[in-house]
């Protein structure tokens, strides 16, 4: 590759990336060499590297697929959307953790916000990868600063058990993706995705039994950054020893993130493949996906219901929802992709504005037990209406953004041909069962009565993700056409 | 023919080898155990550690500061595993290359400045 | 000049790649634990670069992505042994049974 070829790459499409990279190491070294009243000024930094990356971002809309370094790095739609996604909800977490009221939590605070712009890094590169090699690294670059994230806490006991926990399941999950990734490239002798869909797209002959054991090893490796059934068992424990605002990091941008990885090599890669002479490879092993889509639903919901660690309650709640976005993976149809995004979008605002919440009042009742919203209507009844809305929306009750992005993939999978009834009919039982837990919740804000009389306030910078989030499920769930247009 | 007995033939000799080390030890170590007197005493069943008493557990903890030493040496020496494919394949590569790995080597020395400055290299 | 066949190095990668799972599943000690998964990683390396020889397409990339997948095993270790000093500092121990601080 000569130097000609290489400038004739337009990298100005990797404007956002460049400027994550560069906001990052500006981070370390300004945390390193900087003086302390410099410091303070820092989130902002974070904060307006993102803005900057989102608005580079925007001005792609509408460009041509392209891409660099001979395929290895992808603009397409897939790639822009997706990005939009990872980058809100960073952003998002990010004025989070500026809102921050209590300050002795993480000591380190230089390494939070360059940790979570290096996870957002590896988030954009899994979003653009079009190679086996580029997603792996994007991915490994995500978990290794999830890993220390949740670790950060060094002086507390159970951020260290959480995130030895996590790294042992995740390495496990590496190492089962890395196996499956290893045969796919063995049949076909590429990493890059196009030259393997092309392989892959003639006969496989005897190579079928291999891509089989190949995508399954490689599904179950995947399912641990969406914590759905195989590996789901660390997320409850994961996001009680972290910070909150790393669990909403893992929550909403480490889970979109597997999404997308997920959508990457399997439509990508299996989608193509011919099996058997007449169908895909993807679509013989719908089933295999079906059960688990299932199970998580089903396991998801049911144990979340005796969780009273609200953090616990919203991992198990989240195990939940990837269970139901698993729905729109199976059922192929050509909206599919579109009910993801929108979902994961939904699900973005609804879960980061829920943990903000907790966050509050966390930091002020210094507990995480659902006894934090007892009474929380007469301590403040701004705060109680919010989290209504909040927990309506991850209910999926109709005006919010929940219940469109639930009501599309409902009608997707009914639609879908063969049409997935069962995981239909699972998904809108689970949804009663979920109401149980999430109305509690409100059982405790409006009915119970304080324990404590004071006052609930909420801090201007507080303020500003909690609105941010409550536009975004309203709005996505009165004018969901503004967010599906916008997509097409 | 005559090379396959050459080559046979010397692999005779690694077997007669093979045979005697094996034998020489069990026949030694037998014999000496039907000569000798056994009258064991307190004083020779304890263990010989060069001719001083033992005086403490044979496993002993290190301070855990090796353990920052090894995990930084281990970082920068897997590093490295990239630099030799690019060396070898210099001539072909040319200035981009250099470039990109002048920009990888720039990223690990923030990593080397990052453990210097929180005192990683300091012996406390 | 008889070669071995790729079955065979598939085969040895897939034993490889078992032990390492099921040490990393049963094994108490998390030192124990990290070298098993090293174990799983090391099966990968070995599966791609049979292929990258052996395979059906051969081609170098197989090494590249061995090349890649050791730094990072090495970077998650390295994670792995910091996040368990910080855990050694508070129950000076380094066993996997005792890591039951967070459950429902």
């Amino acid at each position: 590759m000569d130097i000609q070829t290489l400038l004739s790459f337009e990298w100005g499409m990797m404007a956002p990336e460049f400027t994550i990279l560069i906001v990052g190491i500006l981070l370390s070294l300004l945390d390193l060499f900087g003086k302390d009243t410099w410091k303070k000024s820092l989130p902002w930094l974070a904060v307006g590297g993102v803005g900057v990356a989102i608005i580079f971002l925007l001005f792609q809309y509408g460009h041509g697929d392209i891409s660099i370094l001979g395929n290895t790095y992808v603009f397409d739609s897939f790639a822009f959307y997706f990005k939009l996604i990872l980058l809100i909800a960073t952003l998002l977490i990010l004025l989070m953790v500026i809102s921050r009221t209590v300050q002795q939590e993480v000591r380190d605070r230089g390494e939070y916000l360059y940790l979570l712009l290096a996870a957002l890094l590896g988030g954009m590169m899994v979003a653009s990868g079009g190679d086996l090699i580029s997603l792996f690294v994007g991915l490994e670059l995500l978990s290794l600063s999830s890993y220390i994230m949740v670790g950060l806490r060094k002086r507390d006991v159970r951020s260290s058990e959480g995130a030895m926990k996590y790294l042992i399941n995740g390495s496990i999950a590496t190492a089962f993706t890395l196996f499956g990734m290893s045969y796919v490239f063995g049949l076909t002798g590429s990493t890059k995705l196009v030259d393997i869909a092309r392989e892959m797209s003639g006969s496989l002959g005897s190579g079928e039994p291999v891509a089989i054991i190949g995508f399954i090893i490689m599904f179950v490796g995947l399912a641990f950054k969406i914590s759905t059934v195989p590996f789901h068992m660390w997320t409850p424990d994961v996001y009680e020893g972290a910070v909150t605002p790393v669990s909403a990091f893992l929550s909403v941008v480490s889970k979109s993130a597997g999404f997308i990885i997920i959508v990457r090599i399997f439509w990508g890669i299996f989608g193509n493949a011919t099996f058997g002479g007449s169908d895909t490879l993807f679509a013989t092993m719908i089933d295999f996906i079906a059960v688990l889509a299932f199970l998580t639903m089903f396991i998801g919901n049911l144990v979340a219901l005796r969780q009273r660690n609200m953090k616990r309650l919203l991992a198990y709640s989240s195990i939940g929802h990837a269970g139901y976005i698993l729905i729109p993976l199976v059922s192929l149809t050509p909206v599919s992709l579109e009910n993801i995004w929108f979902y994961l979008l939904a699900y973005a605002f609804m879960t980061i504005g829920a943990f903000m919440v907790i966050y509050i009042l966390e930091q002020q009742k210094q507990s995480e037990d659902i006894s934090i919203f007892t009474g929380l209507y007469r301590e403040s009844p701004a705060l109680a209406i919010i989290m209504t809305i909040f927990l309506a929306s991850l209910a999926g009750i109709p005006g919010t953004a929940g219940f469109i992005g639930k009501f599309n993939i409902f009608v997707g999978a009914v639609a879908a041909d063969p049409a997935q009834y069962i995981l239909a009919g699972t998904m809108a039982v689970m949804t009663v069962v979920s109401y149980i837990y999430y109305f509690n919740i409100m059982v405790q804000m409006y009915i119970r009565k304080p324990q404590l009389e004071g006052t609930t306030k909420i801090a201007r910078l507080q303020s500003v993700p909690l609105i941010l989030c409550v536009a975004g499920t309203i709005g996505l769930g009165v004018f969901p056409f503004i967010a599906l247009n916008f997509f097409h | 023919m005559d090379s396959l007995h050459i080559y046979q033939n010397s692999y005779t000799f690694i077997v007669v080898f093979m045979f005697v080390a094996i034998l020489l030890p069990i026949v030694a170590l037998s014999a000496g155990k039907l000569l000798r007197p056994h009258q064991p005493t307190k004083e020779k069943m304890t263990t010989y550690e060069s001719g001083i008493e033992p005086f403490q557990d044979a496993r002993v903890q290190f301070n855990v500061r090796y353990y920052l030493f090894a995990l930084m040496f281990v970082i920068f020496d897997v590093e490295t595993v990239f630099l030799y494919p690019w060396a070898v394949a210099y001539e072909q590569l040319g200035i981009f290359a250099l470039i990109e790995m002048l920009i990888f080597i720039v990223v690990l020395f923030l990593g080397l400045v990052y453990a210097w400055k929180k005192g990683v290299l300091r012996w406390r | 000049m008889t070669t071995i066949p790729l079955q065979a190095y598939l085969i040895l990668a897939l034993i490889l790649f078992c032990i390492g799972l099921f040490g990393a599943l049963t094994k108490r000690n998390t030192i124990i634990v990290l070298i098993c998964i090293e174990l799983m990683l090391n099966a990968v390396n070995l599966n791609l670069v049979a292929f990258s020889q052996l395979g059906n397409n051969p081609g170098i990339t197989g090494q590249v992505f061995s090349l890649f997948t050791i730094t990072i095993a090495a970077a998650e270790v390295a994670v792995g042994m910091a996040i368990l000093i910080a855990w050694y500092r508070h129950k000076n121990g380094v066993n996997v049974d005792e890591m039951d601080g967070l459950k429902d």
